[in-house]
């Protein structure tokens, strides 16, 4: 059962049962991104920025002093707000997101701020609200007229010192008036404003803004905190009080929702806590089918904290570490040798004996390099190993910190954005290169570490052949490749609802990498997000994949269904789809066999939105 | 006093987290640190100071600093510099 704080918007004979029969008819459904899976129901929390303006307001003489104190008891809260968020930050994602956060503090004592403020408060007796803005304005105008778009961005972290001041001024505490057991819902959120939330004990969160991989995406996966975003301007369309169902599973929200909507997603949830429950039991047991053929399941991993998720979801290694995101994290353009070796070095040591997959950088696309550059189509452009070999200042360290953890335990090596067979060897010759310093160090290390590409743009899939031949393994990253194969940007609204990871196409060039990859005899697997998706498992099993690398948190519900599968029938399921007309054809053949077979919670959590009765 | 003339060499310039090493660094030390860009003068012990330096890759700055242990503060701070703060250069 829900606990009874979620119902107070619709229980018996409260007053604002009222309000939701008023709004019966508009109940409304978003589809924004689920980045951490859950579902929470409860009363909307709006978190906007536009509370925080400042007013111009004077003081008079009497009032001095107690504004004073009023300002240096803001500061000091702030001080002890960012300290608590620095640690957080430092425990879950490492020494250098806690960095922005020490020089926050760090301003908020320096002379050129504090005695600033007081110094206009005493002498120009302004309100401490409006000393705080006119200082903070001075110093970001400065940082304004860099040249550096880099620098200029750094404007923003004066403007996070401002809110956080004028919360704290504005009422005590911060954040205090957020109702625990409300589902938040901004625009966006930093990772802090996230961490603080959580602590509040709130329900959820929904952002206009943000992808699968931003920050505060990974930051609420990180802290169990149902979240969707990129739902593009909920926030204009529900104010505080709402009620509002979330669902991190299907990335559905639902505004006003109906008593009947409402019943459905109570009983989803009950649901998903029983299959949550049953799904410990899954984790010892093996990933194989009824007639004991068995898949590897591995973990799709983006920062060291989240090692603990392997073991709990039972996962047999890191089939894909995406090593972009500790930099993106640190929001620095490069991380030393030594401190990437420290990491993976940690990696290995702890996925060991399994193997770890690292993948190189791939910046580019939708994750800018913080550099300034600009790119009229980025994701056609410099990405991935392209922009690697051009900048070797990048590449090296990062392959040698990789070799160097290879003296830890077993590791491979991941190509990002292959499309060209000379790319691969030029990386392999920079690999012997590694090698040969290394050995001049006298290090030990595994000296022949697997070197594999992602199949993700089609050149690669229907040159597979040929690539199989110098590639030690493939792994298929289907996000890109039906990006690349549609033509569809998922992120355009226009199209979004073209892109379909099941269409026969991206089948048949899963299939024709998997037949070249067996000429070779080199295993392959699948890491973009069909791999987490239980309706895919069949197909992806019946044409051949040797590994499947999700989430971790998805891996026992993908186990679910490869134990309840014959080899012989993943097989037909997967003849039968490749013959489909298209992507709905390919649905319904799984999910009648779905169905079929008490994978019940498996369809419940693909949820296509026939069942849904909102959306109807 | 010590007068050092330094480059910023990393690609980011002086953003967020050089400026807080370089404020760290030289508060461990009595002397006082100034860091002048063309016409404009800031403590360097201060972290907004030193930020809105807006001192980009390539930026040469001159570090002044005026008391006791004046040579290992200038020193210590140069080292950074010379480092790229640990960054991408």
């Amino acid at each position: 059962m829900l606990p009874k704080e979620n119902n107070v918007q619709i229980s018996e004979g409260s007053p604002e049962r009222d309000v939701a029969f008023d709004r019966v008819g508009n109940e409304r459904v978003v589809e924004g991104i689920g980045v951490a899976p859950g579902i929470a129901i409860g009363p909307v929390y709006l978190y906007a920025r536009a509370a925080f303006e400042v007013e111009e307001r004077h003081i008079s003489r009497k009032e001095r002093d107690a504004e004073i104190k009023r300002f240096e008891d803001a500061v000091s809260n702030s001080e002890r707000d960012l300290k608590k968020i620095a640690s957080v930050a430092r425990e879950k994602l490492g020494e250098g997101s806690a960095s922005i956060f020490d020089a926050q503090a760090l301003m908020l004592r320096d002379e050129a701020f504090f005695d600033a403020v007081i110094e206009r408060i005493r002498n120009d007796r302004m309100s401490a609200d409006y000393g705080v803005q006119t200082v903070i304005n001075k110093h970001r105008q400065l940082l304004k007229a860099s040249e550096s778009e880099y620098l200029r961005e750094r404007a923003n972290d004066m403007l996070d010192l401002q809110d956080r001041i004028v919360r704290h001024l504005r009422r005590g505490k911060i954040l205090s008036d957020v109702d625990s057991k409300t589902i938040v819902v901004a625009e966006s959120l930093t990772a802090a404003d996230i961490v603080l939330f959580s602590r509040r004990g709130i329900l959820g969160t929904v952002l206009d803004y943000g992808g699968a991989t931003s920050h505060v995406s990974i930051m609420a996966r990180a802290l169990s905190l149902p979240a969707v975003v990129s739902t593009h301007g909920v926030t204009s369309e529900v104010a505080t009080g709402d009620t509002m169902i979330l669902d991190g599973l299907d990335g559905r929200v639902i505004i006003n929702p109906t008593e009947e909507t409402l019943q459905f997603y109570r009983d989803r949830k009950e649901r998903y806590h029983r299959l949550q429950e049953e799904q410990k039991q899954l984790v010892p047991l093996p990933a194989e089918t009824l007639d004991g053929h068995g898949i590897r399941l591995t973990a799709n991993l983006e920062f060291q904290e989240e090692l603990k998720l392997i073991e709990e979801y039972g996962a047999k290694g890191v089939g894909l570490f995406r090593t972009e995101i500790l930099f993106l994290m640190q929001r620095r353009i490069s991380l030393s040798e030594a401190e990437q070796f420290d990491t993976y070095r940690r990696i290995v040591q702890s996925v060991g004996p399994d193997t770890t997959t690292f993948r190189v950088l791939d910046f580019g696309g939708d994750k800018m390099l913080p550099m300034g550059h600009r790119e009229h189509n980025p994701f056609l452009g410099w990405r991935g190993i392209r922009i690697l070999l051009d900048k070797p200042e990048l590449l090296y360290p990062q392959v040698r910190a990789i070799v160097r953890a290879s003296a830890y335990g077993p590791v491979r090596i991941l190509l990002p954005m292959v499309t060209e067979i000379g790319e691969l060897r030029a990386f392999k010759q920079i690999l012997r290169e590694v090698y040969g310093d290394l050995e001049a160090d006298g290090e030990t290390v595994d000296p022949e570490i697997p070197v594999g590409i992602m199949v993700e743009v089609p050149a690669v899939a229907i040159k597979a052949a040929r690539f199989a031949r110098e590639a030690d393994f493939f792994s298929i990253g289907t996000n890109d490749l039906t990006q690349y194969t549609l033509a569809v940007d998922r992120g355009n609204d226009l199209v979004a609802s073209k892109y379909q990871e099941l269409d026969p196409a991206i089948l048949q060039l899963i299939k024709s990498t998997v037949d070249a990859a067996r000429a070779e005899g080199i295993p392959v697997s699948v890491c973009g997000e069909l791999a987490a998706r239980p309706l895919a498992t069949p197909i992806l099993l019946g044409l051949g994949v040797d590994e499947l690398s999700a989430s971790p948190v998805y891996l026992p519900e993908i186990k679910r269904v490869i134990r309840a599968i014959r080899m012989e029938e993943a097989v037909d399921l997967a003849r039968r789809s490749l013959d489909a007309g298209d992507a709905h054809e390919v649905t319904a053949i799984l999910r009648v066999w779905l169905k079929e077979h008490a994978c019940d919670v498996a369809t419940m959590l693909e949820g296509d939105g026939r069942d849904v009765p909102g959306s109807a | 006093m010590v007068v050092r003339e330094v480059t910023v060499t990393n690609r980011a310039g002086l953003h967020t987290r050089p400026a807080s090493m370089i404020v760290r660094t030289a508060s461990k030390f009595d002397a006082d640190f100034f860091i002048q860009k063309d016409s404009y003068e800031i403590n360097g012990k201060s972290i907004i100071g030193v930020m809105t330096l807006a001192a980009e890759q390539g930026a040469t700055l001159t570090l002044t600093f005026e008391g006791e242990d004046e040579d290992e503060a200038a020193e210590a701070v140069a080292d950074l510099f010379e480092e790229g703060f640990g960054e991408v250069k």
